[in-house]
């Protein structure tokens, strides 16, 4: 299993598929751990991409920082991944607290990156985020990691995922639960108490970014990647249908689809972002469809869109 | 080497000679943080934040009672030099890089008190099959539910203002009591045929 160092601390990483290939790079979500981009990895892998996933300071196999974790280190953990990659292209996605950290290497080392792929991410806590947020974590010092768990598999998966689980959910959450621990999770969420929104610093983010969203995401809704659409000079938006904030678990082989079709159209010179709305397809392979033109993305009923 | 106790008996219970190391181990570290924290618990409390200390010493002292009655515990020779080592362990160290005493001793304690229950999970080395009935590994899973709670207060006390001048000393000895108290309870897992992670 190899490490990185950063400083004091060890970061525990996975690299795997032919040295020049493009590479995409994974980061992980708050209560993640690198095994579960293993789905990503044999997909990615089997087109020729390289893939690179790891542990955030904190999580999994990683040091776990006894009182403080600053998301500055997390930047400065993913930088050393990414600088042991070599000089291939790097296509850089994270998921939800990960995108955050992955939109903060791109504002602040974007020279590196071939494209962006944040998901189910945001660029400021809103209030309903930072509720949401101090919620979680009063669950989490309460409960224990697996009320943390309980409290988040309904809100980010959904019913169709849920049903034929409902009798072992004790075994879903096992692993999560194994490798998380209590104290490392707080800090990872009280990383945020001094948190500066970067909205005001999207627009230096010069990567084509593909911005992927679930259609029923309750805890990032709509509007906090319309953020990103807006400030992102080169983006575009894939609205994720049926899906929820961890579309990445529910939906695997749809997404790892999209992410291979986006670096594919990225290399040959036909992707273009023009901070379009799209709807992902419902199957791997299926065609994405522009958002019905004169209708609102932000809202969830069909509204006429408000002439600017 | 496996990772969780066991092979677990006919009944789904961990075998006794496991239960009475495990114990042994949990009941010196958590004895020596009730006697540390009644130490420090005044006869009649003049500040609200006492109020916590009094709810760690009887909570420290209800885990200890706990074990000594949900074990099985069967004879140990080796637990004479390993308890020994452990005590010894629980003491206080000087720290250079707070002046104040009281409150290098409080950071003494409280850095004790986070590595114990933050860095000790009894309850992630039961097999899923482990019997939930059993007295024994109901006690690992109280004390591991439990240990997560009482690390709030010393949270707060090592990130509170008070140590704010202090940060960077508080989280180097933090780091240092992670280390030891890991390296113990490594090394009393790996005694009896279990690799922590």
């Amino acid at each position: 299993m190899p490490f990185l160092n950063h400083g004091s601390y060890r970061i525990r990483y996975e690299l795997d598929g032919p040295a020049r290939a493009p590479a995409y790079v994974f980061v992980n979500g708050l209560t993640q751990y690198s095994e579960l981009w293993g789905a990503y990895r044999e997909a990615l892998l089997t087109r020729g991409f390289r893939v690179a996933t790891f542990d955030l300071l904190g999580q999994g196999v990683s040091d776990k920082p006894t009182l403080f974790i600053n998301q500055d280190d997390q930047v400065a953990a993913l930088r050393l991944l990414i600088e042991a990659l070599g000089e291939g292209p790097v296509f850089l996605s994270g998921i939800s607290f990960g995108g955050l950290i992955a939109l903060r290497y791109a504002i602040e080392h974007g020279q590196r990156l071939s494209r962006l792929v944040p998901m189910s991410c945001f660029a400021e806590l809103t209030p309903q985020l930072m509720l949401l947020g101090n919620a979680l974590r009063t669950g989490l010092i309460l409960g224990g990691t697996g009320y943390l768990q309980d409290l988040l598999l309904p809100m980010n998966l959904s019913d169709q995922w849920l049903k034929p689980l409902l009798d072992k959910l004790d075994s879903v959450k096992r692993q999560g639960w194994l490798v998380n621990d209590v104290y490392a999770l707080q800090n990872l969420m009280e990383s945020f108490l001094d948190f500066q929104p970067l909205t005001p610093r999207l627009s230096a983010i010069s990567a084509p970014t593909m911005i992927l969203n679930g259609e029923f995401d309750f805890l990032t809704p709509r509007h906090l990647h319309e953020t990103l659409r807006v400030e992102i000079p080169n983006s575009s938006l894939v609205i994720i249908p049926k899906a929820y904030h961890a579309f990445t678990l529910e939906k695997g082989a749809l997404t790892a689809d999209l992410l291979a079709r986006f670096a594919d159209d990225v290399l040959a010179g036909r992707w273009q972002g023009n901070q379009a709305v799209w709807v992902a397809p419902e199957e791997p392979g299926g065609e994405l469809t522009p958002f019905p033109d004169g209708y609102d993305h932000l809202r969830a009923i069909p509204v006429k869109r408000a002439l600017a | 080497m496996s990772g969780f106790l066991g092979p677990l008996d006919s009944g789904a219970r961990v075998p006794p000679a496991q239960q009475t190391r495990i114990a042994a181990f949990l009941i010196s570290a958590h004895g020596a943080l009730a006697r540390q924290f009644a130490f420090t618990l005044p006869v009649s409390l003049d500040a609200a934040w006492q109020t916590e200390l009094n709810a760690q010493f009887y909570r420290e002292t209800e885990i200890v009672s706990l074990l000594m009655r949900a074990t099985t515990w069967v004879p140990d020779l080796a637990l004479g030099y390993m308890v020994a080592s452990w005590e010894t362990a629980w003491l206080p160290a000087p720290i250079d890089e707070i002046p104040d005493r009281r409150l290098a001793q409080a950071v003494h304690l409280a850095t004790l008190a986070h590595a114990v229950h933050a860095g000790i999970r009894p309850a992630a080395l039961l097999p899923t099959e482990a019997n939930a009935q059993d007295p024994f590994v109901m006690a690992l899973r109280r004390i591991e539910f439990e240990s997560g709670r009482l690390l709030q207060a010393q949270i707060l006390f090592l990130k509170g203002t008070d140590l704010a001048p202090h940060r960077d000393a508080v989280s180097a000895i933090l780091e240092q009591r992670h280390a030891s108290v890991r390296k113990l309870w490594r090394e009393t897992l790996a005694n009896i045929g279990i690799e922590a992670s």
